[in-house]
């Protein structure tokens, strides 16, 4: 099959940075990548490289200092203010703080470019308020204050939010930061729950986790440019490595981690199977010893049921620990 | 979809419901106390006048007060309550600042210097005599450019600084600058022109003559159906710029529309009325309170009511009822106010960042 043509997203030699004045700071070398619809967009890159800038001006927030973005084939300078707020959705990490402000208030205000002058809530709007209530689990928190929201319900409030806006695309910026382990899967899940439903979601993030695992696409932000791809493809041909100009990080292409690259001190010699094994050896590396193949002076032997203790043998002697921690305290002698 | 089990949830997309029984409250209050201003005052009037006054067989004196000073004090009353609540409203929102107000961020004293300018400056080679003399709307039109530049300084500086207690500091900078400046002005001009000027910052709802009653009328009228008209635009300020702008408002113009708004209606209250304070930061905060509600469809119409009320309070209290003595209705409108503001600063510490 031929490679699909229809772009949902094209940045065409697109430039971003900041005016002020006259002096003009560009921020990367001229962007291109596309997307082509109904997945999710990791935007990754360091700090400072101009993720938030890049998805401020894909919102319309912020003025491309050149190139070009389209949406729908059709340049986003073409659209007018409120077509453009009917296609584009936005959460930023800044927090909105209103008193007396219900999650029904702030999810309504998403009606925003569908309602009359007096922001008058019809038919559809009630439906389009309640549907994204309903989606995003606050049917219940409707009429709580958004000042005693927790950091995962806000978030899920201002996606309601964006959901309410009706719009096909919908950039965040950051939208796990902050977030404990289990909101930060609930949100992720709510938008992949929604890639599947069609919207083309485009978030950047620090999780490298998350990139890899659920992200259908990465855009690789770097001084050069964007590396776009699906995350396994950027694995395979080595972009990651572009991400740290430092030696003392490298990024492991077998497991997709990123890891100090320390100077192994030993080999060591690991038996045993299982779980086990795994973690073991996963706290062997990390106190900086290599595991090897071959059956030498220096071995661990993992206990295979629950009451046994790990073993350890140097040379002729062998010693006993009750967990993985007394055995490192050991090794790292 | 809607269906007769999540029926009651619709119904709760209706709010003018949910806050009718507290409109006609209001409007009921309001209503008294209208009354009550025109009929209270050092001359108090009986109710038994009201009907002759109504068939046209009053005392003549009695109709004078009522006719000539006593009704139009009360519309003044009304005017200003408005006016001055209504921009408190919008200062607070587009500044998205709880301490804000014409008063306190110094657009009243801008009014101030812009009026200054006219009776201590140049009235003094064009106008002889009192404030009457000079154009109503030479008066109005230099208090809103006074009123309009101060508003312009306070949001440059409030698009630098976030924090709320610096720009309340700076702007009562601005205000003591200002009237440094008005001092020294003053050092130079007539004494005739002075005594006008140093009654005119007493501030008084009372010394309106018909044509200024007009002029305030209409620009006041004005003010009220552009908050009206620009209350989507004020909840969609409610997100802060960033996420307005992302819903579609256009930034430039509403922040236009509504400066233009609140110079109008602050600066045309202190034009003819000298500088009355509080009102403006104190009422949004009583009718947040009373409405719980962060919806300026319910907001404006309940600034609107609350406002006149307070102001017409302050009137009823500032004619001394049963003495021959009046207040400054300024004194009153800050002892009413100023508890408040603290109240809200007070309340602050506990919820940082919420206004």
């Amino acid at each position: 099959m031929a490679a699909v043509n229809k772009h949902i997203i094209l940045l065409d030699s697109l430039r971003i940075g900041f005016t002020s004045g006259k002096r003009i700071t560009e921020l990367t070398q001229p962007l291109r990548a596309s997307s082509g619809g109904g997945e999710l967009i990791a935007v990754i890159g360091r700090n400072g490289i101009g993720k938030s800038t890049l998805l401020r001006t894909l919102t319309g927030l912020q003025e491309a200092l050149g190139g070009n973005i389209l949406l729908y084939d059709k340049y986003i300078s073409e659209y007018t203010r409120m077509d453009l707020a009917r296609t584009v959705g936005y959460i930023s990490t800044e927090i909105v703080r209103a008193s007396n402000m219900t999650v029904l208030d702030l999810v309504s205000l998403g009606r925003f470019p569908h309602t009359n002058w007096l922001g008058k809530i019809d038919r559809d709007s009630y439906l389009a308020i309640e549907g994204s209530l309903h989606k995003t689990g606050l049917a219940d928190f409707r009429n709580r204050n958004i000042s005693e929201l927790s950091d995962g319900e806000r978030q899920k409030a201002m996606i309601a939010r964006v959901l309410a806006q009706d719009t096909e695309i919908m950039i965040m910026d950051e939208p796990t930061a902050f977030l404990d382990i289990s909101s930060k899967y609930e949100i992720i899940n709510l938008m992949l729950e929604l890639t599947e439903e069609g919207k083309t979601i485009v978030f950047s993030t620090h999780d490298f986790d998350i990139a890899l695992n659920q992200a259908d696409k990465i855009w690789l932000l770097l001084n050069s440019g964007i590396l776009e791809g699906a995350p396994e493809d950027l694995v395979l041909n080595g972009s990651f490595d572009h991400l740290f100009d430092s030696e003392i990080i490298g990024f492991n292409s077998n497991d997709g981690s990123f890891s100090f690259t320390k100077k192994p001190r030993k080999e060591i010699y690991v038996s045993g199977e299982g779980i086990k094994r795994m973690w073991t050896e996963h706290a062997l590396e990390r106190t900086g010893y290599s595991i090897t193949d071959n059956d030498n002076n220096l071995k661990v032997i993992i206990p295979e049921k629950n009451n046994k203790k790990w073993l350890l043998e140097i040379k002729e002697s062998t010693e006993h620990f009750d967990s993985i921690y007394e055995l490192t305290q050991r090794l790292r002698e | 979809m809607i269906t007769p089990d999540n029926i009651e949830e619709v119904t709760e997309f209706r709010p003018g419901k949910r806050f009718g029984t507290l409109f006609i409250l209001l409007s009921a209050v309001l209503l008294i106390t209208f009354i009550f201003d025109i009929f209270l005052g050092s001359v108090t009037i009986k109710p038994a006048e009201i009907l002759r006054i109504l068939t046209g067989n009053a005392d003549g004196n009695v109709e004078t007060i009522i006719l000539n000073f006593r009704i139009p004090k009360a519309f003044t009353a009304l005017a200003v309550g408005i006016a001055l609540s209504l921009s408190g409203l919008q200062m607070q929102t587009i500044f998205r600042n709880p301490m804000a107000g014409p008063y306190v961020l110094g657009v009243s004293s801008g009014a101030s210097f812009g009026v200054a300018l006219v009776i201590l400056g140049f009235s003094a080679s064009f106008f002889a005599g009192n404030l009457q003399n000079i154009g109503n709307w030479i008066i109005v039109l230099s208090a809103w450019a006074g009123a309009g530049i101060v508003m312009i300084l306070i949001m440059f500086i409030s698009s630098r600084i976030r924090d709320i207690m610096t720009i309340l500091i700076i702007g009562i900078m601005l205000a003591s600058g200002i009237s440094a400046v008005v001092s020294i002005m003053q050092y130079f001009s007539s004494e005739t022109m002075l005594k006008t000027y140093v009654i005119w910052t007493m501030g008084s709802l009372g010394n309106l003559s018909v044509g200024q009653l007009k002029v305030l009328a209409i620009t006041v009228t004005a003010g009220m159906i552009l908050s009206i008209a620009s209350v989507k635009i004020l909840n969609a300020l409610l997100l802060g710029e960033n996420y307005a702008a992302s819903i579609g408002l256009n930034i430039k113009f509403s922040r236009l529309l509504i400066f233009a708004c609140t110079c109008i209606m602050a600066g045309s209250v202190t034009a003819f009325c000298g500088p009355i304070g509080f009102i403006g930061i104190a009422v949004p905060h009583i009718v947040r309170n009373i409405f719980r509600s962060s919806d300026h469809k319910i907001l404006v119409p309940g600034t609107i009511l609350t406002g006149s009320i307070i102001m017409l309070i302050s009137d009823i209290i500032s004619q001394l009822p049963g003495t021959e003595r009046i207040l400054p209705v300024n004194s009153v409108t800050s002892l009413i106010g100023i508890p408040v503001v603290i109240w809200v600063i007070l309340r602050r510490k506990n919820e940082t960042g919420v206004f």
